[in-house]
């Protein structure tokens, strides 16, 4: 009877320490109190860059989560595929929450510049570990990439512009808005109330959006971001604490552990450890034989797998062109991306499965290129 | 041989549809212990997110698999407690008398067309989703125009528990559109807005519109002004910032049910296996049978959000029998047979004991279960006044491409016929205009392809006709009020029983001259419409086209099912005329309630799970109230 009335309601873990904050502070050895106006714009500036790369950072997930989630065939895998469809969800709300914190501050997200969708294999911005994340089907090896995407860091002074994990850099970029907000004359909250996306344009995707008019509202949106991210850190005092189990939603690197051990987290296990709970059915060969980091050059140029592929990018523009718009002065835009979402879906699975030859059993997958 | 559970309840509960699912969470939110039986199958009832999401999954695959997608279609329709079907409404004819092909008995003259779903989360699994509510006049049909009986309750007192279903149901809408007869912003009160905006009005509706809209037509030589007006609705849209409300609580100091006042905007309930899925409705226009979304909003929205700690569900358990006491007339419990799997035809026999007993089994149940246990009818009402909106359909063609098949059933009404004098010689009625073409009627659009193909026709100009036509389909329904009769009934026969031996449903059912003249006065209507619009009209009734059919000054006329299935267990002033009372409790036993659109005493012109959901919480209150007394 129990499990017959989980609440959907996350009661998400709100347990992310300020622990950054600290290290950051003795490490960075920057001085806004005494700093001059123009210094401070500058700063600003730099921190209108950073989170521009939030936003690209954010984005770069998706590609690659969208590759796992529609390799998956259709019935097979259900709870692999809910499970990354919600986090994809999340990394889209990510996505235009970052886009409310540069609008409040008075940037232009910038979301459909030819640099913005990244090569794959790519790292990812702004983050200093050395991996590379590709296009790929959903596999023990893709998952394993994707538990190093959503990895917390371990604490230790970042390198200087780059930063150790996600959550390290959204610390750095709360604790600039914080600081610069109170050095600079006026604050920094001063962009244009109608540039945010609101709930009434983003919805039901990934948990409640946060409209961003001042730095209570940009400090919630990252606690929300990393909170769904990176989550708990492990280092929780209260033993007692249940970090997992019925209407406990937790962060995505759990979420994807589980799918890799093919098993659920039980409500006390140890964040440390793997998960102990019930078996999860995991079917890896259930799974479309997409070819990784697949590009258009690869093709036949002007054949009609080509042709498929173009028509896909040419899809994937339309939406990114859809959300820059939305995000750059037209809200009410973005509810007509949801046809082009589904219409990318769709031809994502069809590239899923053609194969890339006659004959071949890897199949064309989609290449996620930027397009005129 | 009888199992006694030996665990009492404060509440018994019989079925898990909106009504019995409002009375389960909003008693053991005020902490009563609840005890819910679902005729249903176990797995329809998965509330963790894997089950509910798996479960519905097959719903829809069965749907996508169904030849013909009737309300039914999705859902299991097993033999231990079976659901009506419409597609077993076949003609009653002298060599066919009663009609036995389906669950129901149609001893007629005329079939009963509408049916329900017997499953967890009720008949609100394939409900459209309208939700107007009823007029204020709606409720002194008797006093105001000497038709039916009066309401023992008016519209004032039903107003609060209206805006609690407003809420529970999600309803999307606009308040300032709700004009028409005896319609204003005033049934809704100062300031009152629904939880979320309207739905847009589909393309279709806005090309209606435009020749429609305050078109004079002429009836029984008096002149009416057409009016088109936003449908309320029970599925999910853009919430509205000035609704400030968040939920139904009891207030015990009070001894009264609140709507509790909410500073956070609304959130729309998404499907039960995912808060973030259907939070906006996105035009899958299948929402009859199926939502595969759920923005539209199901009982098991509602069921899930109970106390999990009071309630205790036995599902496959069918109710069978009420037993009472033969001194004090009390319900000493309700004896249920538990079937262990699809079509069974074992099951374990057992009695459910609490303090105060509900029936929320549907109209048709709900009396089938009191007859057969020859209690709650002194006043020999029960299974009488079997009513529903007999629905007469216009069809056509448009001149210009409006784009059917898009979007919910329908976003737009007519109220202009939902009040007059008129209603003392004939039925009033609402007329949604239709978002689906033709589906209804003649099955668009597979009909169609099948009829252009017999015709010859292939290949281009096949596609070429069908883009010509059904972009051009429009469909116009006049939903008439069915008045009591008491004749139109559900009674039991021991020649008529399932396959756990219980009884099926016989019903008797016509259509009386006040209805068949509302049919002749909807179609003058029809015709002036149609006219304004240059509509090329393609109607033709027949009873080979549908059962229904009735003739009236030599002319002959079909109507249709609404689903809306009332009336056989009305509620009263007096014991003598009456089944229950204004709070839904029965005249003849003190802990026995009756909820569901069977306390219903007349129809009005809305669909009625509003008006049933707005009761449900008035009995709630009552039993509460009963309880801690």
């Amino acid at each position: 009877m129990e499990s017959l009335f989980q609440t959907n309601n996350p009661k998400r873990h709100k347990i992310i320490s300020d622990r950054f904050d600290t290290i950051q502070l003795k490490s960075s050895g920057e001085q806004f109190e005494t700093a001059s106006q123009e210094t401070l714009q500058k700063k600003l500036e730099i921190l209108k860059n950073d989170i521009q790369s939030a936003i690209e950072l954010e984005h770069s997930t998706i590609p690659p989560y969208l590759c796992a989630l529609y390799s998956i065939k259709d019935g097979a895998n259900d709870y692999a595929a809910n499970t990354i469809k919600s986090i994809v969800l999340e990394e889209m709300l990510h996505m235009i929450m970052a886009a409310n914190i540069l609008n409040a501050i008075g940037g232009s997200p910038a979301i459909n510049t030819p640099n913005f969708i990244p090569e794959y294999p790519t790292k990812l911005p702004k983050i200093t570990e050395d991996f590379y994340v590709s296009l790929e089907k959903f596999s023990k090896s893709s998952i394993s990439t994707f538990l190093q995407i959503e990895k917390s860091a371990e604490h230790k002074p970042h390198p200087g512009k780059e930063y150790h994990s996600i959550g390290e850099f959204y610390a750095s970029i709360k604790r600039r808005l914080k600081w610069l907000d109170k050095a600079i004359e006026g604050g920094i909250f001063t962009g244009k109330p109608e540039l945010q996306i609101t709930t009434e344009q983003y919805y039901g995707s990934g948990g409640k959006l946060v409209s961003v008019y001042c730095l209570d509202d940009a400090i919630l949106a990252i606690d929300e971001i990393v909170g769904q991210g990176e989550g708990i850190d492990g280092e929780i005092e209260d033993p007692d604490h249940e970090l997992f189990g019925e209407g406990i939603e937790y962060a995505h690197y759990f979420r994807f552990n589980e799918i890799y051990h093919e098993q659920k987290y039980r409500p006390r296990d140890s964040p440390q450890e793997p998960p102990t709970g019930k078996q999860i059915t995991v079917d890896w060969d259930a799974v479309y034989n997409m070819k990784e980091n697949p590009k258009m050059t690869d093709l036949p140029k002007d054949s009609e797998i080509w042709q498929k592929s173009y028509n896909f990018n040419k899809t994937y523009m339309a939406l990114l062109n859809n959300i820059h718009d939305a995000c750059n002065g037209n809200p009410q835009l973005l509810m007509q991306g949801i046809a082009l979402m589904y219409d990318l879906k769709y031809k994502a699975l069809e590239l899923m499965k053609i194969p890339i030859a006659e004959g071949s059993s890897i199949t064309v997958g989609p290449s996620f290129e930027y397009v005129e | 041989m009888e199992k006694k559970t030996k665990e009492e309840f404060d509440v018994v509960i019989v079925g898990s549809g909106i009504a019995g699912s409002v009375l389960a969470k909003t008693l053991t939110n005020a902490g009563k212990n609840v005890l819910l039986l679902e005729a249903g199958l176990q797995a329809g009832m998965a509330f963790d997110p894997e089950a509910a999401y798996k479960n519905y999954q097959y719903y829809i695959d069965t749907f996508y698999k169904a030849s013909a997608k009737v309300p039914n279609s999705p859902y299991p329709n097993i033999k231990d407690a079976q659901s009506i079907d419409v597609l077993d409404i076949e003609p009653i004819t002298q060599t066919n008398s009663p009609s036995t092909k389906g669950y129901l008995v149609q001893a007629g003259p005329l079939p009963f067309g509408s049916d329900c779903l017997r499953g967890p989360g009720g008949t609100t699994l394939h409900w459209l989703g309208s939700t107007p509510r009823m007029l204020p006049n709606d409720f002194q049909m008797q006093t105001l125009y000497g038709q039916g009986v009066d309401w023992p309750i008016t519209y004032d007192e039903l107003m609060p528990y209206y805006e609690m279903a407003e809420n529970e149901i999600g309803v999307s809408g606009n308040v300032e559109d709700q004009v028409g007869p005896d319609m204003s912003i005033e049934n809704y009160g100062e300031g009152y807005v629904f939880p979320m905006k309207e739905i847009p009005q589909s393309y279709l509706d806005q090309v209606c519109i435009e020749k429609t809209q305050n078109l004079k037509v002429k009836l029984y030589g008096k002149e009416y002004t057409i009016t088109c007006i936003s449908t309320p609705q029970g599925r999910n849209s853009i919430p509205n910032p000035a609704y400030k409300f968040a939920g139904t609580y009891w207030n015990k100091k009070a001894q009264k049910l609140e709507l509790a006042k909410n500073n956070e905007e609304y959130e729309p309930v998404g499907a039960i296996w995912d808060q973030n899925t259907g939070h906006r409705c996105e035009g899958n226009a299948s929402c009859v049978p199926i939502c595969p979304v759920q923005a539209k909003y199901n009982a098991l929205k509602t069921l899930r959000k109970s106390d999990p700690k009071r309630l205790k569900i036995i599902t496959q358990a069918v109710a069978s029998k009420i037993y009472t006491d033969e001194i004090t007339n009390a319900i000493t419990g309700i004896e249920y047979k538990k079937y262990k799997y699809e079509n069974s035809t074992v099951y374990d026999t057992a009695i459910a004991r609490g303090k105060i007993y509900v029936l929320a089994a549907s109209a048709i149940e709900n009396a089938k279960i009191l007859l057969t246990s020859g209690i709650a009818n002194s006043s020999d009402q029960v299974g009488r006044n079997l009513m529903d909106h007999l629905v007469m359909l216009t069809w056509g063609l448009l001149p210009e491409k409006a784009y059917p098949y898009r979007g919910p059933g329908s976003t737009t009404n007519i109220p202009t016929f939902r009040d007059g004098e008129f209603r003392k010689e004939h039925a009033a009625w609402i007329s949604p205009i239709d978002n689906w073409g033709w589906s209804w009627p003649v099955f668009s659009p597979g009909s169609d392809v099948s009829s252009a193909v017999s015709s010859g026709m292939f290949g281009k100009k096949l596609r070429s006709h069908l883009n010509d036509v059904l972009p051009r389909q429009l469909l116009l329904h006049f939903e008439c009020e069915q008045t009591p009769d008491p004749n139109n009934r559900v009674t039991i026969d021991p020649q008529y029983k399932d396959q756990l031996d219980n009884y099926r449903p016989v019903i008797h059912y016509n259509a009386s001259e006040y209805m068949k003249k509302s049919f002749e006065a909807a179609k003058k209507v029809s015709d002036q419409i149609f006219a304004a619009n240059g509509v090329e009209d393609y109607t033709a009734y027949s009873v080979a086209n549908d059962p229904d059919y009735v003739t009236y000054k030599g002319q002959g006329y079909n109507f249709w099912g609404a689903g809306h299935i009332v009336g056989t267990h009305r509620m009263g002033s007096s014991k003598e005329d009456s089944v229950v009372d204004k709070n839904q409790r029965t005249w003849d036993h003190e802990n026995l309630y009756l909820v569901g659109c069977g306390n219903m005493p007349t129809l009005g012109t809305s669909n009625p799970t509003l008006t049933m959901t707005a009761l449900s919480f008035k009995a709630a209150e009552a039993i509460l109230k009963q309880l801690e007394n």
